[in-house]
């Protein structure tokens, strides 16, 4: 049985429900944003945590040129490890059918015999290799999939110069390679990037590495900190070529799942905050009308007994039901949005199985948060028409009280047609709900702004990146360090325009007890490929003596130009310098240092020697040169910018299709939402006036024109705001993605601007068409009976 | 004629004056016939009006009296274009509103309706000058908002807001806002409803001036029998349909009258 009071209840939401659904879907909006972030943090975070344990993620990693197997029992003996894993990592070029330019990647060892102690691996498709055997590959998935490759098919293969066949066993995933991505890629392109893994003997044999090792795993005894044993196994490992071990937190793979969870935390409190600030106010803008409405009412059931808490209760309850029905719509919306995002999540992070799991706690916290914001929005207004005494609540309300507005009074009154005066006047009398309707316009505006600048952002790094920075066709990288004279062989391909020849080393510099780990570039004076580019767009000229470093990594060391750095060389000799920074690199992928090829050689002291060259081509010998280089042993990769461009724009358009669609429903939600409250609200409070307007002779539109107008002024004022607020709020946002691994510039086109403008005003008459389609049924003649 | 022309209010001392005969008016403003109107369908069907015949002429004021649920704002409400009836005839002029159409109905109470009513319909936000300036701005050949307010006696209080202002204050605002178009018709409902009988008499005196100097049809509709003296015909109304009618032979000045 229900309460008389809440079939009242009932009746006034049932009339209420276009105002009422309008602040739900508001609310929602929030409420989704929070559920969905929040859940997908704890998918992630806990379908990470459970691949570590399961497969035995190691702690703490290193890489380095070769160490004989007996050197791992010397840092097992370390204090603080508690399992080592030592194995194999080498580069591997691949001949597949189908694509015409070479695939690369990395072969990882496996244990001949058993499985490994660390990072295991999870089987998806296919077999194990069996024990001993020859010829067998394991692939990763994400390089399966995208060159449809399945358990049973042969693989061509290039280990160290020698073309082999090998049967794919099973694919597979590693915890090692949750984002499969080429080396400082800030996306990943899997149809020319892969991971393997062989048997130990294999691999060794293929190397030349038998008896030995080139890569570590470590895990950590309970209790042990991961410094000192980072610092012992550097030392043990210096003499043969460590490139420095590190901690999971700098784990490629590892930093990339933890920049999305940063990335969701900031959105699971910035979106909620806001979209609930706008539903609370919508709230109380609703409430603070059916209050005045029922003045009377609430007088009625005072004198006849009603408490004031009985009144304050069965207003609230009103309110809650929006939040209620807001909450229900969100959590709909949040495992939407949700499931969506987890389908993005696959293109970029395999793990054997994530799923979105509905967080129950953030459905907790946004029922708490959603009841919490609306409250503090209407407890002041229900509580003060509660405690009016019931003879005063039993009369009208005093008639509004007007006065001349601000602008009037600069004296340009006499500009003023009389709907504008009565538009402004009005808006003047309620300044906190025109406040809010320019926030929540402005709101929706800068929404907008957001995921086509992220997306301008990304295609400008694109065009930088491959237009501006690099400017050659392809990249070739060599097995390892070769004469200068094999340039002259390269060049002679087919095909092949211009070549440079390239030199890169893994150094550590360090500035002032900061240090990082990072690929020393070459740069050839006068190149007219690779090029270092400042903050203006010009070219940097490489110094004969001094080193160029990312702008983001000079400022990760607090290094200014003119200070003098240390570079560590991590292989070869290891040689130290102390070389000035001469000048700064805008770049927006990774973090690189910059110097003359001969500076580099001279620094290494290896003599004259390349890594690496880059190439253009005549295009129309593409193929021709492609299946020329197939044949030259010493490349172990070849990047094709066109290849990783299309690539690129593929997983980018894929990934922004999703955010933009769900950053354009929820502006259209907001800003339909926010002006259809306000047109009702108003439609509502002065529909005597505009039925006395329409009595004394006027036509639809031209009472139409009143509420239009208030509504154009508002949105005259919102929609450069929410411009503001938007390229603010894109400052913030990728300000605070930005990261060593990708960077986004910010920028803002006239496109940008004109697609939110266009897309709120839409939304904006849209919303204001259906209410004034309502004038048609006013009621002039009821209007005219008495005053409310 | 020893009158001067009614233009001239202030030359000449309100006196009584002697009903026109109806002969001398021509063609009714208004023809009504048979006019019936039916709120709501089937068991909670109500009939307003019964069949009303009637017709008024230019420059009559006529008080329509009659107790509530008569049905005299029924027939005020399809006198003004505000609503249509269900049967019968109603013509203004040359007219048919029986089968006006919605944009019809609004031209003709822009362009020949002048309405008061009981609780004033002003709007709030627009002073005293501004809430008759907005009539003016649609209308063909208005007097000034200033004027028109001059012969409400308002003069003093041009910018007032209407909470600034009295009810008598108010409604004579709205008086103003009906005669500064030159209506053809003003249609009063109830107009001194909420005010106290002095108030009311100073409202009553706007309207009979607007009446006399500007010669509009006034239909002023009350409850109020005293209202009936300064009428030249007065109407009863019952049930909704013309109980009966009489003419005064003089019409009484509002100030003599007491409630």
């Amino acid at each position: 049985m229900i309460a008389h009071l809440d079939r009242k209840l009932l009746r006034d939401l049932k009339r209420l429900r276009g105002q009422a659904a309008a602040v739900s879907l508001v609310m929602a909006c929030g409420l989704a944003m929070l559920i969905m972030a929040r859940s997908l943090i704890s998918s992630l975070e806990g379908t990470r945590a459970e691949y570590y344990q399961t497969n035995h993620f190691a702690e703490v990693f290193a890489s380095l040129k070769r160490a004989p197997n007996h050197l791992a029992d010397r840092i097992r003996a370390l204090p603080g490890v508690a399992t080592v894993q030592a194995d194999l990592a080498v580069p591997v070029t691949l001949d597949l059918p189908g694509l015409d330019e070479p695939a690369s990647g990395i072969v990882r060892s496996l244990p001949d015999f058993g499985e490994p102690e660390l990072n295991r691996l999870f089987l998806r498709r296919g077999r194990w290799l069996s024990p001993g055997s020859r010829g067998e590959v394991l692939v990763g998935e994400a390089f399966a999939k995208a060159n449809a490759l399945n358990p049973g098919d042969t693989l061509t293969m290039l280990l160290n110069g020698r073309r082999q066949t090998f049967h794919l066993a099973g694919i597979v995933l590693s915890p090692e390679y949750i984002f499969e991505s080429r080396p400082g890629a800030a996306l990943p392109d899997n149809r020319t990037y892969g991971i393997f893994w062989m048997p130990y003997k294999e691999v060794a044999t293929a190397w030349d590495l038998y008896g030995a090792f080139n890569h570590l795993a470590i895990t950590l005894a309970p209790g042990a900190g991961e410094r000192p044993v980072i610092a012992g196994v550097d030392r043990l490992l210096r003499p043969y070529g460590g490139l420095g071990a590190f901690g999971r937190k700098d784990h490629p793979s590892h930093i990339r799942v933890t920049d999305e969870i940063r990335v969701l935390t900031i959105l699971s409190i910035g979106f909620p905050i806001v979209f609930l600030s706008v539903a609370a106010f919508m709230t109380n803008a609703v409430l603070t009308r059916l209050l005045s409405l029922q003045r009377e009412q609430i007088a009625i059931l005072k004198a006849f007994g009603f408490t004031n808490r009985q009144i304050v209760v069965h207003y609230l309850k009103f309110a809650f039901v929006m939040v209620l029905a807001g909450l229900g719509l969100g959590l709909l919306g949040g495992v939407a949005l949700g499931q969506n995002l987890v389908v993005m999540y696959e293109l970029f992070f395999k793990f054997p199985d994530l799923r979105f799991r509905l967080d129950g706690p953030a459905v907790a916290i946004a029922l708490g948060v959603g009841l919490g914001t609306v409250t503090l929005g209407v407890l002041d207004a229900v509580r003060r028409a509660a405690r009016l005494p019931p003879a005063e609540a039993m009369r009208p309300e005093p008639p509004a009280n007007f006065r001349p507005s601000l602008i009037e009074r600069t004296g340009i009154a006499r500009l003023l047609s009389h709907s504008f005066r009565i538009a402004i006047r009005n808006l003047e009398r309620r300044p906190a709900q025109a406040l809010f309707t320019v926030a929540g316009l402005a709101l929706a505006t800068a929404l907008l702004i957001l995921p086509n600048s992220f997306k301008a952002g990304i295609s400008e790094v694109l065009d930088f990146q491959w237009d501006v920075v690099q400017r050659q066709d392809v990249n070739l990288g060599l097995v390892e360090p070769s004469s200068a004279r094999l340039a002259h062989e390269l060049a002679r391909l087919p095909g092949v325009t211009s070549l440079e020849p390239s030199r890169s080393a893994a150094v550590r510099v360090h500035f002032q007890g900061r240090s990082r780990q990072i690929g020393l570039r070459s740069l050839l004076p006068g190149g007219r490929h690779s090029r270092a580019v400042d903050r203006a767009g010009r070219e940097i000229s490489p110094p004969p003596h001094g080193v160029i470093l990312s702008s983001k990594l000079a400022d990760v060391l607090g290094a200014k130009i003119g200070d003098t750095l240390v570079l560590e060389a991590l292989e070869g000799r290891r040689p130290f310098a102390n070389v000035p920074l001469t000048a700064l690199a805008e770049d927006f992928t990774g973090i690189a240092a910059y110097m003359d090829l001969h500076a580099i050689n001279r620094f290494l002291g290896e003599g004259d020697v390349i890594t690496g060259a880059s190439l253009t081509l005549d295009l129309s010998r593409r193929a021709e040169f492609l299946a020329a280089l197939k044949e030259i042993p010493r490349v172990s990769t070849v990047a094709i910018k066109e290849t990783m461009r299309q690539a690129f724009r593929e997983t980018t358009a894929q990934s922004m299709g999703v955010i933009q669609s769900i950053y354009l429903t929820f502006a259209v939600i907001v800003a339909f939402g926010v002006i259809y409250n306000n047109a009702r609200i108003s439609l509502a409070e002065r529909a005597r006036e505009l039925a006395t307007l329409r009595v004394v002779g006027m036509t639809q539109h031209e009472v139409g024109a009143v509420l239009v107008t208030e509504l154009v002024i508002l949105a005259l004022l919102a929609v450069p705001l929410g411009l503001l607020m938007g390229t603010g709020l894109t400052t913030f946002i990728i300000g605070s993605v930005n990261t060593e691994t990708i960077r986004l510039p910010l920028v803002f086109t006239t496109y940008t601007y004109a697609f939110a403008v266009v897309v709120v005003l839409i939304a904006s008459t849209l919303s204001a068409f259906v209410v004034l389609r309502k004038l048609k049924h006013l009621d002039l003649i009821a209007a005219l009976k008495a005053p409310e | 004629m020893s009158r001067l022309p009614a233009h001239f209010p202030l030359l000449n001392p309100p006196s009584p004056t002697p009903s026109n005969p109806p002969a001398a008016r021509g063609a009714p403003v208004f023809h009504v016939r048979g006019l019936t109107k039916f709120y709501g369908e089937g068991a909670t069907q109500v009939r307003a009006l019964a069949g009303v015949d009637l017709d008024l002429h230019a420059g009559e004021l006529v008080v329509l009296l009659g107790p509530s649920g008569s049905g005299k704002t029924t027939l005020l409400n399809q006198l003004g274009g505000l609503d249509i009836p269900t049967a019968g005839t109603l013509r203004y002029r040359d007219t048919d509103l029986t089968h006006a159409t919605e944009s019809e109905l609004t031209l003709y109470r822009r362009e020949s309706v002048g309405f008061v009513f009981q609780f004033y319909n002003l709007i709030p936000s627009l002073t005293a000058r501004e809430n008759v300036g907005l009539i003016t701005e649609i209308a063909d050949h208005p007097m000034p908002a200033e004027e028109a307010l001059g012969m409400v006696g308002l003069s003093p209080r041009l910018d007032h807001f209407p909470a600034q202002l009295s009810g008598g204050e108010q409604q004579r605002v709205a008086i103003a806002r009906a005669i500064a178009k030159r209506p053809a018709v003003l249609l009063c409902d109830e107009p001194t409803g909420a005010l106290d009988v002095h108030t009311g008499i100073v409202v009553l005196e706007a309207l009979e001036r607007a009446n006399r100097e500007l010669g509009a049809l006034t239909v002023i509709i009350t409850h109020n029998a005293v209202m009936a003296d300064m009428a030249d015909r007065v109407i009863h109304f019952s049930d909704g349909r013309v109980l009966s009618e009489h003419r005064n032979a003089t019409r009484a000045l509002p100030a003599t009258l007491r409630w």
